[in-house]
């Protein structure tokens, strides 16, 4: 059989995309140590608990503002909405846990929040006004608010390209606004919010620091307990093999469930959108639900940062910091870049071959992002240590460990899921029609994917540059363990205070992050928005 | 697409930005990150004309990576802020022996490898604080941490999380001394005296103890230097005025002593500059800038702590028991931990 360019490719990348977690999967065929007897007897239901517990809140929560607010600024006109529109992307800035500190920072007993109302109220020290957030429901709150983002992209960007027609014809046969948005709009865009809400998920399950700041036992915390603590990584790396095994349960659950369905315009007919105006009391409930997410989940933490970064550091912008914001910004556009090509290719590949294992291999692709960063990074480093020490040394002084090449290499490792889960939603939505057209015509692979497939993704395409650069700018577990000598990014400088709790300290490279973050939010944004076919509103 | 052309452009130029390497070097693996130690390592640099470069990371990571690298690695030194990292790397045999006269004579036996594979470079203890409104010097007097476990001491003690590895040292040396399970049986009762739930770093167990939300913290010495010093701002600085220093244990073992510590790769491309590196770490000018900017304890007998934490009594009893053994005894006092409760 002879393979074309669209099958070796999605093979070659698959084969080195899933290397790394092969290598933590492998842990499963090795030794179980004693200390499993230890896992299981005492701490392992709590964690198990504790981690179901934080995904069903941040499922439920992020959908509801994920997809609430994406309704809301694609059907209606209302105070504040050109802001909004790009201000609701503005946590994807912000880690978990930096928001995770500044609560700690605000509604601790004597945290700045407490102390305000004691002040205000002339209450005394024994008063506490707020409820403690280093619990659940508070991990539930910071994880909610920083990871929306991912679904009301994806929301935002299907309901955007959603057929009117059919809406209207919803609206036509007596929906009241409310039920057009959850029995016609919500249904018909369900794999782009169960896209989004998969990272969400996984982002959440694999997170340490936020839920190690709250002092939580999660399933993720216990994985560096057994490793740091217990000296055990092969047990650390069989626990991570079944955070694994959960993320690849949930994929292939969703899409079995939507095996038949084909979620397409029945037309590529857009017509310009029509918003509907709100006044008074809905104007004001509109203005609120899109504030609500943007306040707590990016003006809040941003707030704290610069009140901590002006009180105590901000020697921290000097000519290193430039150095330093250009390794961070240019690390992240070439991967955004190369991260957002393979999966189009990819992508393209499946629809073009129409191969069914193709597809099976891409779905298994995004895994690696259910594994805990850190862990993750270990099985790229073995891997580039593999190839160095096996064939590329031989051809060269070059050693790919430690390199920037290697480094970006893993960040598109890392971050493939969001390039992917974008880019097939954008495919999801072109007609294949289209396809059956351009083979009418005998037009080639190459031309289909440049001139008819690319313009019509450039919405998909944007969204993923902008979710892979923001991923990166706050990528730390990869970036530490496999950077060159004497080379920084502004996470690593966040970490390195933030290490030791100097909270104070990791504020201002915290901003920068935040800062270098927002440019290509911005441009991207103000492209997404013109970017609806045959429509500029 | 220009685009392309840039991006390709910038890769090249990375490349060979790090291709090229200095003639005279020497490559640290690190742990720690002080702000001033790149001050020291420049220092370094100016002294001897030998290039300092540097990884900082997590701990247990570098440890993978330098495993991973293996024989290939360009690693030279490793520093790490807790012994039992050290104990792991050279159990491990990823060390070699430190042959240099000038280190066996400053380092005590007890703070550094069995055949000189890893050095103490600054020495840190776990002691207790304590808010003298609500406890009296006298109450406080040969307390040890062995005593922290009888019942008067019910919802007054401030503590944080068992994840926490200096934590886990001190139940590995309590281990070490005592055995599993009287230290099990200590943790128990231990556990049931803490005033919260576990939560916030050790200057949050200091801040507590100053706000009259517990009564004695177990906190790093250090930390009280960090705070007296304002670097933390003015309310850290008041709640610290507030606290009063106890070094645990004087009238038995001492108070429980950790290390910052270097060790020596195996395979280590400069081992010479290697060497040299931590000689100079443990001279007078290199101890004396770290116990004035990390207000840790110095190696060096002939350097004076930090005033900050030299007005809580100098020459307080050390504990004699070697750092190695925490390493040892590590994943016992993690497990033991899990066992009796303790978040």
């Amino acid at each position: 059989m002879r393979l074309s360019f669209w099958e070796i490719t999605p093979i070659t990348l698959f084969v080195i995309f899933i290397a790394p977690v092969a290598l933590v999967l492998y842990s499963l065929t090795g030794e179980y140590s004693d200390n499993w007897a230890h896992l299981y007897e005492y701490v392992l239901t709590g964690y198990i608990i504790n981690t179901v517990y934080l995904v069903a809140g941040v499922s439920i929560l992020v959908s509801i503002i994920g997809v609430g607010t994406a309704w809301l600024i694609t059907n209606y006109n209302f105070s504040g909405k050109n802001i909004f529109e790009w201000a609701l992307i503005l946590p994807l800035a912000v880690p978990p846990y930096i928001l995770a500190y500044t609560f700690t920072g605000l509604f601790d007993t004597f945290g700045t929040a407490n102390n305000l109302i004691r002040d205000v109220f002339d209450l005394g020290r024994e008063f506490t006004f707020f409820p403690k957030v280093r619990n659940v429901p508070g991990a539930i709150i910071v994880f909610s608010f920083t990871l929306y983002p991912y679904v009301y992209l994806v929301s935002r960007m299907a309901f955007i390209n959603q057929s009117r027609t059919m809406l209207e014809a919803g609206r036509t046969l007596g929906l009241n606004k409310f039920e057009t948005f959850y029995k016609l709009g919500v249904p018909m865009i369900r794999p782009a919010i169960i896209g989004g809400l998969m990272l969400v998920i996984m982002e959440t399950i694999s997170d340490f620091g936020a839920v190690d700041h709250f002092a939580i036992s999660t399933f993720t915390t216990g994985i560096f307990r057994t490793w740091y603590g217990m000296y055990d990584i092969e047990t650390a790396k069989q626990l991570a093999s079944l955070l694994l095994i959960f993320a690849v349960t949930l994929i292939l659950i969703e899409r079995y469930s939507r095996r038949n369905a084909s979620y397409s315009n029945a037309m590529s007919l857009y017509k310009p959108l029509f918003l509907t105006k709100l006044k008074g009391i809905p104007n004001t409930l509109a203005f609120l639900i899109c504030f609500t997410p943007i306040f707590i989940g990016f003006l809040l933490p941003v707030m704290e940062l610069l009140y901590w970064a002006l009180n105590y550091k901000l020697d921290f912008f000097n000519e290193k910091f430039i150095t330093t914001a250009w390794n961070t910004f240019y690390l992240a556009l070439m991967a955004a870049f190369l991260c957002s090509i393979l999966a189009v290719i990819i992508n393209f590949s499946i629809r073009y071959k129409s191969n069914n294992y193709l597809k099976v291999m891409s779905s298994f692709l995004t895994v690696g992002y259910a594994v805990p960063g850190l862990i993750l990074a270990i099985g790229v480093m073995q891997m580039l240590t593999y190839f160095d020490q096996s064939f590329v040394s031989e051809f060269s002084n070059f050693i790919l460990t430690g390199s920037i090449m290697g480094l970006v290499l893993a960040y598109v490792i890392k971050s493939y899921a969001l390039s992917s889960s974008t880019i097939e939603a954008g495919y999801q939505r072109i007609n294949s029609r289209v396809d059956d057209v351009a083979r009418t015509l005998k037009t080639s692979g190459w031309a289909l994917l440049a001139q008819v497939h690319l313009p019509l993704l450039k919405t998909s395409f944007l969204t993923s540059m902008l979710l892979v650069v923001s991923e990166v700018i706050k990528e730390l577990p990869a970036t530490l363990i496999l950077r060159p000598f004497n080379f920084d990014t502004l996470a690593v400088y966040t970490y390195i205070y933030a290490a030791e709790e100097r909270m104070y300290d990791a504020a201002a490279p915290s901003i920068a992050i935040v800062l270098v973050g927002l440019i290509p939010i911005i441009i991207l944004t103000r492209m997404i928005r013109t970017s609806r076919p045959a429509s500029r509103d | 697409m220009n685009f392309i052309t840039k991006l390709i452009t910038i890769l090249a130029v990375s490349f060979v930005t790090i291709a090229s390497s200095f003639a005279s070097e020497v490559n640290l693996y690190t742990s720690r990150h002080y702000d001033s130690d790149d001050a020291l390592y420049s220092k370094f640099t100016d002294e001897t004309g030998i290039n300092v470069n540097v990884i900082s990371g997590k701990g247990k990571a570098l440890m993978e990576r330098l495993a991973s690298e293996g024989s290939s690695s360009p690693a030279d030194v490793f520093i790490t802020v807790d012994a039992g990292n050290l104990w792991k790397v050279q159990k491990d045999g990823m060390f070699q022996s430190i042959n240099s006269s000038t280190i066996d004579s400053i380092v005590p036996e007890n703070l550094r490898g069995p055949n000189n594979e890893w050095v103490g470079i600054a020495k840190r203890s776990r002691v207790m604080y304590y808010n003298p409104v609500n406890v009296s010097a006298e109450e406080m007097e040969g307390l040890t941490y062995e005593d922290l476990s009888n019942p008067k001491w019910k919802g007054r003690i401030a503590i944080r999380s068992s994840g926490n590895m200096y934590n886990q040292s001190l139940v590995s040396s309590l281990i070490a001394n005592n055995g599993i399970s009287a230290t099990e049986d200590w943790a128990h009762r231990f556990v049931g005296n803490f005033a919260r739930k576990p939560e916030g770093n050790d200057r949050a167990q200091i801040m507590a103890v100053a706000n009259g939300e517990a009564d004695i913290a177990i906190a790093n010495s250090y930390y009280i230097g960090l705070m007296l010093s304002g670097k933390k701002g003015e309310e850290q600085q008041a709640a610290a005025r507030k606290v009063e220093l106890h070094f645990p244990g004087q009238d038995g073992r001492g108070a429980h002593i950790n290390v910052s510590g270097a060790g020596l790769m195996k395979n280590a491309p400069n081992a010479d500059n290697a060497v040299k590196f931590i000689e100079f770490l443990l001279s007078e000018e290199a101890q004396s800038h770290i116990v004035n900017n990390t207000y840790e304890f110095p190696m060096l007998e002939s350097v004076a702590s930090s005033d900050l934490i030299a007005q809580f009594g100098s020459g307080f009893k050390e504990d004699q028991t070697s750092v190695a053994s925490y390493g040892e005894f590590n994943p016992d006092a993690v497990k033991l931990m899990d066992r009796v409760g303790w978040q």
